[in-house]
């Protein structure tokens, strides 16, 4: 191994070598955080919802017409989406998961304004709720059609039971998620609510916020003029009745607005376009980089070939193969990439403190790190690897030449 | 210990051929030292190159301390080169980011030599030079005749059966050319066979054998006495 006199020799041309590395640092510790901040994002946007996303859509009403009884015409449309062939279920909902918009408030299972609570999501729902979002009553039961209440925008009481889902059993019970069923928690410092059901999964409207699978269902019709209603269908039947939904109530009764009928697939590609977005930035910025290392590494090396062309040759006349001349360039190479890539973790480290304190993202997983390390140790040896063939094929004879 | 017979080398392009060697005949023995001279573009170098195998020949006969070069690839080359030859070139050719015992260390790392046996080498060849108690400056901290004696004693490090010097005192003023060809004469006096390109008569007067080379061929062979003979324009005397 030639390792001594090849650090000797970058000693005394520490320039080219120092920024190439420091390039290579800077480097890693851009990709490797966005490579972390990317996976971050990827794992959020893999989250399941917790409803039936393939089969639901949902739609969203606006009473105009001075006729425009909520509390007769919402009944009324949703036994007319209920009776058509395809339709699961419907249900009147004042939002949804990954729609961006909708209530929260917090949860204690002690009463009284010192009590610490829980945030939650809230949906009012009826008893169609649990169908038409399809999601999994793990504990407990439904909500009977007579617990539902009427809702409206002023009410400032609340229905006396709940549904919640597991993640916020768990939260409120130290784990034990299965202790919330039957017991009473309270909303709004003194409201008790008896804990009816339990279901697996059902997300919050808001995919950044970090309680969002903490959610609770209200037995509640509201009105409040306005509204959306979650229509779930069976596999394959979403598209037709998405236009059939909107064209059946329109010519039911045309005194209130059908907007933005979106299906939940929709729904989740707008809910995660900044995700998306923000991704494909630094997707690029990471090709961008490794790139212009890449090229940076390839420059340095040429640079040193024709530089050291004469020193080629002689090494080649005094018995260096091939092989001997490639694994130099490789070698050297892989030295300067080495202090490059253990600067590079230092600073990852550090510019990954900075964004979870800053911007509170989640701490770097250990095996970033080294991974990042390996991805560039290979990518310094393919850049290096053309202007190593070079450099190899340089002829003895060079040695007896004067340039 | 070298024997060629008949070697042609040809420089081909899309529209010239030029003829480098023709007919390069010339058998050294071991323990000789051999000055070759010649005017510029008679072939010296060429014929230095390809009795140091850094390049191939285009037709005839060479067999180095008994091989047949002719069919060796690139490796075996290279290996015969770091066994059996010693370099000295005009320029020096140190590597100038090295100090000399790695300068002098060059051609022992491309054998499989433990560094013991290494640096005891490397310290026996640089006492040889007079240059034992330098060997951590760099080259550019050494007069021209103290890098040429470095790059001798890389050449002797390996112990080869041969040197082959280019121009080894081109470089340098008299009195440290003058220095250089004494360390190489005695170098000789020990047993190894030496071959020097020259432009120098006086420094070919001094050797025990001189060769000419002119238009590729070998014109002159003879053994220098006084008076000098102008070698490189003497008629042929000799088969």
């Amino acid at each position: 191994m030639q390792i001594r006199p090849i650090l000797s020799a970058l000693s005394r041309n520490k320039t080219g070598a120092i920024l190439i590395a420091l390039q290579i640092a800077l480097t890693m510790t851009i990709i490797v955080n966005s490579v972390f901040m990317i996976q971050d994002r990827r794992g959020q946007m893999d989250r399941a919802s917790g409803i039936d996303e393939a089969n639901t859509f949902i739609y969203s009403y606006s009473g105009f017409a001075e006729d425009f009884n909520e509390k007769t015409q919402i009944p009324e449309d949703l036994n007319y989406i209920r009776q058509l062939p395809g339709v699961v279920d419907a249900v009147q909902t004042n939002s949804a998961p990954l729609t961006g918009g909708g209530w929260s408030m917090g949860l204690a299972t002690e009463q009284g304004a010192d009590a610490d609570g829980v945030g939650t999501a809230i949906y009012f729902v009826d008893s169609h709720g649990l169908d038409a979002f399809g999601v999994n009553l793990l504990a407990g039961r439904n909500f009977t059609p007579d617990e539902v209440i009427w809702r409206e925008r002023s009410e400032t009481k609340w229905p006396g039971q709940g549904i919640i889902t597991k993640e916020l059993a768990s939260d409120m019970f130290d784990g034990d998620w299965q202790a919330a069923l039957g017991k009473t928690v309270f909303i709004a410092e003194t409201h008790p609510i008896n804990i009816v059901g339990i279901v697996e999964k059902m997300q919050a409207p808001w995919n950044g916020w970090n309680g969002i699978e903490r959610t609770l269902l209200f037995p509640s019709q509201l009105l409040f003029g306005s509204g959306r209603v979650m229509v779930r269908t069976e596999p394959g039947e979403r598209d037709r009745l998405m236009r059939e939904v909107e064209e059946g109530l329109v010519a039911n009764y045309d005194g209130r607005l059908i907007r933005r009928v979106q299906s939940m697939e929709e729904i989740r590609e707008n809910s995660y376009r900044n995700h998306n977005g923000m991704n494909t930035i630094l997707t690029t910025l990471i090709v961008c980089l490794t790139v212009i290392t890449a090229l940076g590494i390839v420059g340095l090396a040429s640079f040193s070939v024709n530089r050291r062309k004469k020193q080629i040759g002689t090494r080649r006349a005094l018995g260096a193969r091939k092989i001997d001349i490639m694994r130099y360039f490789m070698l050297e190479n892989f030295l300067i990439t080495s202090f490059g890539v253990i600067v590079g973790a230092g600073m990852t480290i550090g510019l990954n403190m900075l964004l979870v304190n800053a911007l509170d993202l989640p701490k770097l997983d250990w095996y970033y790190v080294p991974a990042g390390m390996v991805v560039l140790w290979l990518i310094g040896q393919l850049a290096v690897y053309g202007p190593a063939k070079k450099a190899c094929q340089i002829s003895p004879a060079l040695a007896t030449r004067s340039v | 210990m070298l024997k060629m017979s008949n070697i042609k080398k040809v420089f081909r392009t899309e529209v010239v051929e030029t003829h480098a060697l023709r007919d390069f005949s010339l058998h050294v023995k071991e323990g000789e030292f051999v000055a070759v001279t010649g005017p510029s573009g008679s072939g010296k170098t060429t014929f230095l190159n390809i009795a140091g195998l850094l390049e191939t020949f285009t037709d005839g006969d060479y067999l180095l301390d008994g091989v047949d070069v002719r069919n060796l690839n690139d490796n075996q080359r290279s290996q015969l080169r770091n066994e059996k030859i010693g370099f000295i070139f005009q320029s020096f050719n140190l590597i100038p980011d090295l100090n000399l015992f790695d300068n002098v260390d060059v051609p022992l790392r491309y054998r499989t030599m433990n560094s013991k046996e290494r640096k005891e080498r490397i310290e026996h060849a640089l006492e040889t030079v007079g240059l034992v108690n330098r060997m951590k400056h760099i080259p550019s901290q050494l007069s021209g005749g103290q890098q040429q004696r470095v790059a001798i004693a890389r050449a002797l490090a390996g112990s080869p059966r041969f040197l082959l010097a280019d121009e080894p005192t081109g470089n340098l003023d008299s009195e440290m050319a003058e220095s250089v060809m004494s360390l190489l004469e005695d170098i000789n006096s020990k047993g190894t066979t030496i071959i020097m390109v020259t432009h120098d008569l006086k420094l070919a007067q001094r050797t025990p054998r001189a060769i000419a080379v002119k238009d590729g061929r070998v014109t002159e062979l003879s053994h220098v006495v006084e008076p000098v003979i102008d070698i490189a324009t003497a008629k042929p005397a000799m088969a």
